[in-house]
């Protein structure tokens, strides 16, 4: 029974969905069409369950730190409260414009967040004084492209000198694209095979421990 | 001499770095100077293509970012919306990110309204977020009212005149894609792809190098690329906001960074001929 | 309450934020450590309310009692058995409402790389010759060094290893463009929060002043 509903049935319901979005592609049937959309429609279903499991995990841990009182407890403690406020506030009252839910998410939420990511201007900036010496040649083209586009994709770059631009959109759209699309294509026959994998069963690790 | 000053030079404290890119920053923040736009030919090309898009037709607008890249993000949502409201457009806005996308748009999208006199369900409508965006942008291609059966504000498709005979993409004239993650890749790879749709992209800085390849083989037909590329969009829309006040800082920071990378190799050559 | 002082306590309430955030520069603090915990239980939160609404109101509940939708019963069953996955001894049974979701995404995906990525991507680079010669040969020379770059199942010598070392070139020309491109991102997200902090709230604090 165990091995059943942990091993050969997840195995099969992998390899039927996948099949029927790849027979869908290539058939014209309508009767196929409707059943894989009703497919669809279940993934966006059980894929939203999928994002609540964070949150489940991150609050029996924070319960548990604050029922033990665990070094650190209060902030998660406030973790918590926040955690029940934002939550509480969207199922009783909504999540538009003038809810709690909202003044919340844009009053404290996003402003946090956003200047979380900021940090990273400072970081890159010490990192690039710090690590980045044009040891070899490969290192040297590496700083003077990037010098270039720096300079180039703001406007001082073109006061200092006018063709910056232009060389800057030459870099993008030739030696840049080129390796792009170098990328693009072997990352997407990396992934078809990685999914051919996991239809055929061969790929199971996204299934944890067996 | 010379190496006691490659060995100062190579022991800047972090501290003063960061304090000299904040200074870099807040000057040109509060004298605004300003300065020349050019405007990159990706730019050029969404800009056109949205202009040729027929009056009152619709469009697809996305929300696909999180709050994390507002800066960059929200003036291109705000340059577009201004040129499809110009142009009075009806506007379909979704989202595929879940934390704040459609919290963002709802923000963005009703604000503008009420400035150029916009009707929720007749103008523009927000269909908010589903999850597992693959599933969600191929499903759109059959039928909208089976992923989406509401808007985001829980009121049934069929009751908002806007959306009376709208099902598949076919309804949108041109899908205008705002995002700071490989949700593009999907819209290029499925959307695009599979059903034709028109589609151009506003992305973050750090995702646009990777675009330009779907740029030249027609998958997408323009691109901005991060904060300059919607002070671009600005320019062309003949509104300066945000994005366009934030060059002058972004021109000083990147002057600071290189003077930096400068005095890091001039540092590390002068100390290496010293050993 | 007066409309502009209510912007101006938002205003300083998402500005003090913006500092506790920022005061990691120095170290780390209890002021960031309370934030940050903030920030994780309102993005906690906010799942719960999105999910709540969106997925299991408009996509479960509504079509299920109201318009009599009855198989969706099914992904919503599917959806609960996810959290078997915190439950060490019955997380086997997560495991088709897994598999579902990852072979319906591996059959897309397969696709999606191959008819989406792999061809438009190779056509593109074959076809333009016709229109140009330099431009097209560039791209060409780059895509293909750039795959024999990442090609490791031979080694790189002789003609692969003269290849391979015009794609280090090729990407080292990319990767330094990358990094300009980066560093623009994130110099434009700390502009985003100093035009938070010294445009947007010091208005605030005027408007309530005059």
């Amino acid at each position: 029974m165990h091995s059943f509903f942990g091993k050969q049935l997840p195995v099969a319901v992998a390899f039927f969905s996948g099949v029927l979005m790849i027979i869908t592609f290539f058939s014209g049937d309508q009767t196929v069409a409707d059943f894989s959309q009703e497919q669809l429609v279940w993934v966006t279903i059980v894929g939203g369950f999928s994002l609540l499991l964070g949150v489940a995990s991150i609050t029996r841990v924070s319960l548990s730190d604050v029922r033990k009182r665990r070094k650190g407890w209060p902030y998660k403690a406030v973790l918590l409260i926040f955690l029940v406020a934002s939550s509480l506030g969207a199922i009783i009252e909504g999540t538009e414009r003038g809810t709690l839910y909202d003044w919340l998410f844009q009053n404290m939420n996003a402003p946090m967040m956003s200047t979380m990511f900021s940090l990273l201007a400072f970081y890159i900036a010490s990192a690039a004084y710090r690590a980045f010496r044009a040891r070899t040649v490969e290192a040297t083209i590496l700083l003077i492209t990037a010098t270039i586009v720096m300079l180039g994709r703001v406007p001082l770059g073109e006061l200092i000198y006018g063709k910056l631009p232009e060389i800057t959109d030459w870099i993008m759209n030739y030696p840049n694209l080129s390796v792009q699309r170098g990328i693009i294509i072997g990352a997407a026959l990396g992934a078809a095979s990685m999914s051919l994998r996991i239809i055929l069963g061969i790929e199971r690790t996204y299934l944890g421990r067996q | 001499m010379l190496t006691r000053i490659a060995d100062v030079l190579a022991r800047i404290d972090r501290r003063i770095i960061y304090l000299l890119i904040s200074i870099s920053v807040i000057i040109p923040t509060l004298v605004i100077f300003p300065l020349p736009v050019q405007v990159s030919p990706e730019t050029q090309k969404l800009y056109d293509r949205v202009e040729a898009i027929p009056d009152s037709s619709m469009i697809l607008l996305t929300f696909d970012y999180y709050p994390s890249t507002l800066a960059e993000t929200e003036p291109m949502s705000v340059a577009v919306l201004k040129q499809c409201w110009r142009k009075n457009l009806k506007v379909v806005t979704l989202s595929t990110v879940g934390l704040g996308g459609p919290s963002i748009a709802d923000r963005v999208m009703s604000t503008l309204a009420d400035k150029f006199g916009k009707v929720y369900g007749i103008d523009y409508v927000n269909l908010g977020y589903k999850a597992n965006y693959q599933a969600v942008l191929l499903g759109l291609g059959k039928s909208i009212r089976s992923i989406y059966p509401t808007d985001y504000y829980d009121t049934p498709l069929d009751s908002l005149p806007m959306m009376k005979n709208v099902d598949t993409y076919d309804a949108f004239d041109f899908i205008f894609i705002v995002s700071d993650n490989g949700i593009v890749d999907n819209w290029v790879g499925l959307v695009n792809a599979q059903f034709g749709s028109e589609m151009g992209a506003g992305v973050t800085a750090v995702m646009a190098p990777k675009f330009y390849a779907y740029v030249r083989s027609n998958q997408l037909v323009g691109l901005l690329g991060g904060m300059k590329g919607a002070a671009e969009y600005e320019y062309l829309v003949g509104e300066k906001g945000a994005a366009t006040a934030g060059m002058g800082a972004q021109s000083l920071v990147h002057l600071t960074i290189i003077i930096f990378i400068l005095i890091g190799n001039f540092a590390y050559f002068a100390g290496r001929k010293k050993k | 309450m007066n409309h502009d002082i209510v912007l101006f306590l938002e205003m300083t309430l998402a500005g003090f934020l913006t500092l506790c955030i920022f005061s990691f520069l120095y170290k780390d603090n209890p002021f960031y450590r309370l934030a940050e915990h903030i920030f994780a239980g309102l993005s906690a939160g906010y799942y719960v309310g999105l999910i709540w609404h969106s997925v299991i109101m408009q996509q479960l509940w509504v079509p299920i009692t109201q318009n009599g939708q009855y198989s969706l019963i099914l992904p919503g069953l599917l959806g609960v058995l996810m959290f078997t996955r915190l439950v060490d001894r019955l997380s086997f049974l997560s495991r088709v409402s897994i598999a579902f979701v990852v072979g319906n995404t591996a059959g897309i995906s397969i696709i999606q790389q191959l008819h989406g990525f792999v061809l438009p991507q190779l056509g593109d680079t074959m076809s333009r010759f016709g229109q140009e010669f330099w431009g097209p040969l560039i791209i060409l020379i780059g895509v293909v060094s750039t795959l024999i770059y990442f090609y490791f199942s031979k080694e790189h010598k002789g003609a692969l290893g003269i290849t391979a070392k015009v794609g280090t070139v090729f990407i080292m020309v990319s990767f330094g463009a990358h990094f300009g491109y980066t560093v623009m991102g994130r110099v434009s997200l700390l502009i985003g929060r100093v035009q938070f902090l010294f445009v947007d709230w010091v208005h605030s604090f005027n408007k309530i002043i005059n």
